[in-house]
């Protein structure tokens, strides 16, 4: 049953045939399983779209590979990089034992810890014979196989920086503990993620040749196949049969496909074109061309490997074949000028025009389709800017890598940065120092033993025991300490010395909690009030993700006030969620203050260490009472018990401008409010004890400045 | 009987009818994926999951296995696998358990750790299995779950999607099979549940205090009753805890020869496009749930009732309300797309 390999674990799972629809995503994996120099998928969508399912899937359909019998790194026992004992092989000329290795999946968990992931010192190895020897790690396994990461963007830091610092240079560099070991580490990075939980860092975006997003299917009876064919085979054998022989065919077109690839030419002008599309797609950096041509290439492969190539040469690229790749290579990739996401699409439709004036396949056209309309329908502004900070990922990835480089070590808070960030939109060319300052992520005091165990060390007396860590510092010791003991008499156990001790470094992802506490009443709709808060609270959220703070929007109008996003760390949903944001009725300050409290009293049982930081925007003049009374009088009352709580806050009067009103003397009442000499957000933000701001006369900039500043204790 | 107090019987809760169908739902097909219980403080829900442990069947599982592989098939774990190629395997017959995940548990006892004794002693590099082995082919059960820290709720993700747990950290390097029933109970006031770990409860039911005053008597009574000799309120109920114990294994047995007719996986569809639910995994449950209570129910086919009967457990946490939109009804919408059948 299992092609995954001796020893992996059996995921079950259906075959690769099985599969309804989803043909973008199939076409990636595809191309990956045929040309590995592709650079890996990156498959994005909702929940429960068989991302999984399907990456699992493929390793039924790889073949197997040649390797150096007894190699633990399976290296190819002719060419490319190699370990350093098949290097010496090499050199002296010799011929090695070749071994045929079941090709697997190896999947990286989104818990693993950086010693796993890179290969440690082997501690059994050296407590027995007291020889230092290297352990491999999941790096190790995964050269010349698929390297899988669920959940990518989840991944810990500094797990991602390895993996990028391997995905770049083919090799793992080990460095710690005593053992130093270079090995290579080539592998096929598929990775699956829900947008919804996070976004993915740009540098790691960028490593993934190809791109999918995948959606749920909406057409009746494909979604009826969909359940018939997780429901199983049906009573009858033959099905299952079916499907079986479906995925052996599919495996042997792959192998023919590889043999093919070689011979698969591209002439200058689809070359020129594959250029000059990457060009206008506004694509940065120039693996994007080079990878349409090599994508265009896999694909004839394949094209040529399933069909036996219909007319023409089979052996030459189409423009239909880069029609059909375009999309993959480009889509996390493309740069949006600042009009939006409708602006880039006439460069692929027009791409789509050329296939379909090709007379190529009749199936191959409308597969592309769908996934043109789940573009359009799902182009909002957040596809905007997602596709935006990815190309300016690409334009800094030099930098980047070279960030990834220092901080491989074990470092995680030493981490640069990302200097690349979503900055060009907003316009904030931003200090490294000030990003740096509250730290990323806020570590945990100890003897609070909560959060991720990310690394070891050495302290005079630890208290939260990293065993693994202690074992491998004694290990190399264990003969001389026998030795010793033994003279007293002692028994073979483990000796460990206090000078062995370490103890774990934690992290927890969870740092400022930022809620924002906005006014959706009709006054907010004058001098579009609500256009300057959106664009203030895209801002904040924005920069809040980088330094992984969660955000919660809680918005009052009408008569009551609505948590309309939970805490989360997600900027994809808080954008859509603010996007859809309206305005209208009546100003119940009160409720708004009030369930701001309640959100952050609720996350502070959850998590007693956040720090939560409450932006209030409004004009301040609170007009529905909660518990009968005044609404101004309740406003300051529940502004009072907030900074009770010692819960910092912030005030934005969305009516006023700042400057005009900080200087003394000159009253400068907005013209809407002309009489009104009662400064409503002042006062509130005298009882919350917070810094008061004019909406107008902060650019965004300065918005980010003070809430950074706020935040710092 | 034994040192451990008795429980509280299944059969002796109190209304709450979603809840005890969604959680004999899954114990009649574990696939369905797990229950989500909502609701205020006091509403049974911990008392339920516990309770029903009791009603489910024996399971044949290898005797000395720590993950209580199944003596044949898949889903065995490496050492059983191995073993089973040289010959059958030692089997007992054990109940279900329910395992429970403390909120609080740090994340090497859930993925399990190194083996500090045999670390110690000898040096060896060994796995010791934790809360997920424990959990495989049983019931995890996560009292808060909407308290769980971020990165355990990661780690539970991961398993509950792969059916295996897959620890690659402090030295170790290890997996075994972690295919469990995930029972979470919570109280939205303290708290929402992220969306992917939603997702992963196949079901979602939300209770309610009891708003009838003869009922609410009625459970005060029972309580009383149990509490001043809970023996006693047991044997009592013994009879009604083996009815409904059989009738469970007779669901069990019955669910294969359930079938689903087209029309009703259509309808199923149906629902999943009007409702905009994410992704598929909504429809596959739908699937399995109305199967399961076909069986209940005894019924050679499932139709259009069993569709309504699950439809809003299966929904309720998947429907998305999106900004200034009013969550989409589940019930109106089932009762329109199955009315105009």
């Amino acid at each position: 049953m299992t092609a995954s390999g001796a020893g992996g674990p059996d995921f079950g799972g259906l075959p690769f045939a099985a599969l309804v629809g989803q043909e973008p995503m199939r076409m990636a994996l595809l191309l990956c399983a045929v040309n590995p120099g592709l650079g890996g998928v990156l498959i994005r969508g909702e929940r429960g779209t068989a991302k999984s399912t399907a990456v699992r899937a493929l390793a039924r359909l790889l073949p197997p590979i040649e390797a150096v019998a007894g190699c633990p790194y399976r290296c190819h026992p002719a060419e490319g990089p190699c370990c350093p004992d098949c290097g010496r092989l090499r050199a002296a000329g010799g011929t090695p034992p070749v071994a045929r290795v079941a090709p697997r999946v190896v999947e990286l968990p989104v818990g693993a810890s950086l010693d796993r992931v890179v290969g440690s010192i082997d501690f059994e190895g050296a407590v027995r014979s007291g020889v230092r020897r290297y352990q491999p790690g999941v790096l190790a396994a995964a050269h010349r196989q698929v390297l899988y990461v669920d959940e990518v963007n989840l991944l810990d830091d500094s797990v991602v920086d390895v993996l990028l610092d391997a995905a770049v240079t083919g090799v793992n560099i080990v460095e710690r503990e005593g053992v130093s070991v270079v090995h290579p580490a080539q592998f096929t990075l598929v990775g699956t993620m829900n947008p919804e939980e996070g976004e993915l860092r740009p540098q790691l975006l960028d490593r993934f040749g190809l791109c999918v997003d995948v959606r749920g299917l909406r057409d009746l009876a494909l979604r009826v196949a969909v359940i018939e064919c997780a429901a199983g085979p049906g009573p009858a054998p033959a099905e299952a049969g079916a499907l079986a022989r479906a995925d052996r065919r599919l495996a042997e077109t792959i192998v023919s496909a590889r043999a093919l690839l070689p011979r698969i030419a591209i002439s200058p002008q689809l070359m020129a074109r594959a250029c000059g599309l990457a060009a206008a797609e506004g694509v940065s950096g120039h693996r994007a061309d080079l990878l349409l041509v090599k994508a265009a290439r896999t694909w004839r492969a394949l094209e040529t490997a399933t069909r036996g190539g219909v007319g023409g040469d089979p052996t030459s690229v189409t423009s239909h074949d880069l029609a059909q790749v375009a999309e993959l290579v480009l889509v996390h990739r493309r740069r949006l000028p600042e009009g939006g996401a409708a602006a880039t699409h006439p460069g692929t439709q027009a791409e789509r025009s050329t296939a379909r004036r090709e007379p190529g396949d009749p199936t191959g056209a409308p597969a592309a389709d769908p996934r043109a309309q789940d573009e359009v329908a799902g182009a909002g502004a957040p596809a905007g800017d997602q596709a935006e900070a990815t190309a300016a990922g690409t334009g800094s990835q030099g930098v980047g890598a070279a960030a990834a480089g220092e901080g491989a070590g074990d470092t995680p808070e030493d981490l640069v940065p990302d200097p690349l960030f979503r900055v060009r939109r907003l316009q904030l060319p931003r200090e490294r120092r000030t990003r740096r300052a509250p730290g990323r992520r806020t570590p945990v005091p100890s003897g609070n033993r909560r959060g991720r165990y990310v690394r070891a060390v050495t302290v005079e007396h630890p208290q939260d025991l990293a065993l693994d860590a202690t074992l491998r510092a004694a290990a190399p010791h264990q003969r001389s300490r026998r030795a010793a003991a033994a003279a007293e008499g002692a028994s073979g156990r483990l000796l460990l010395r206090p000078q062995d001790l370490r103890e774990k470094v934690r992290q927890r992802r969870i740092g400022h909690c930022i809620v924002f506490v906005v006014d959706a009443s009709a006054s907010m709709d004058a001098e579009q009030r609500m256009e300057a808060t959106k664009g203030a609270v895209l801002a904040l959220l924005q920069d809040a993700y980088v330094r992984r703070d969660r955000v919660a929007l809680v918005v009052f109008s009408g008569r009551t006030a609505r948590v309309v996003l939970r805490p989360t760390g997600s900027v994809d949903l808080a954008e859509r969620q603010l996007a859809g944001l309206g305005v209208g009725g009546t100003t119940p300050l009160t409720h708004g203050l009030l369930t701001a409290l309640h959100l952050v009293q609720t996350e502070r049982r959850r998590d007693p260490g956040v720090l939560p930081l409450l932006v209030l925007i409004t004009d301040g003049r609170g007009n529905i009472s909660c518990f009968g009374d005044e609404p101004l009088v309740e406003a300051q009352r529940a502004a009072l018990q907030i900074q009770r709580e010692g819960i910092r806050s912030v005030v934005i009067d969305s009516t006023r401008n700042h400057r005009s009103l900080s200087s003394p003397g000159v009253a400068a009442p907005s013209p809407l409010f002309a009489g009104y000499t009662f400064n409503a957000c002042a006062d509130l933000a005298e009882r919350l004890g917070a810094r008061h701001y004019g909406l107008y006369d902060l650019s965004e900039e300065s918005i980010l400045g003070t809430v950074n500043q706020a935040l710092r204790p | 009987m034994s040192a451990r107090q008795p429980l509280y019987p299944f059969t002796a809760l109190v209304g709450q009818d979603a809840m005890r169908l969604a959680l004999i739902l899954n114990a009649i097909d574990p696939k369905i994926g797990g229950v989500l219980i909502r609701g205020e403080k006091g509403t049974a829900k911990s008392t339920a999951v516990r309770a029903l442990a009791r009603l489910l069947p024996e399971l044949e599982v290898v005797a000395d296995c720590p993950y209580s592989c199944p003596p044949s098939g898949d889903g065995l774990c490496d050492a059983c696998r191995r073993r089973l190629a040289s010959g059958p395997l030692p089997v007992v017959r054990r109940r279900m358990r329910v395992v429970e995940l403390p909120i609080n548990a740090s994340e090497d006892r859930v993925v399990g750790t190194i083996d500090l004794e045999a670390a110690i002693q000898s040096g060896a590099r060994r796995f010791e299995p934790g809360v997920l082995a424990e959990a495989n082919r049983q019931i995890l059960y996560v009292d808060e779950v909407n308290l769980l820290d971020d990165h355990l709720v990661d780690v539970l993700l991961d398993a509950a999607a792969m059916g295996v747990n897959l620890v690659e950290r402090e030295g170790i390097s290890a997996w075994h099979p972690a295919r469990f029933i995930l029972v979470g109970t919570m109280n939205p006031e303290e708290g929402e549940l992220r969306p992917q770990l939603l997702d992963r409860f196949g079901l979602c039911v939300d209770v309610a205090g009891i708003r009838d005053v003869a009922e609410r008597v009625e459970i005060v009574s029972r309580r009383e009753q149990f509490e001043a000799d809970p023996a006693a309120f047991c044997d009592a109920y013994a009879e009604r805890e083996a009815g409904e114990a059989e009738r469970i294994e007779r669901a069990i047995a019955h669910l294969g020869r359930v079938s689903v007719d087209r029309s009703v996986l259509e309808l199923i569809a149906q629902l999943g496009i009007q409702l905009e639910v994410d992704g598929h995994r909504a429809d596959l449950v739908a699937r399995r749930a109305v199967q399961a209570v076909a069986a209940l129910r005894g019924l050679p086919r499932a139709g259009v009732a069993e569709v309504v009967a699950v439809a809003p457990m299966v929904l309720a946490h998947r429907v998305r309300s999106g900004p200034g939109q009013r969550p989409r009804d589940v019930v109106a919408t089932v009762h329109q797309l199955a009315g105009g059948d």
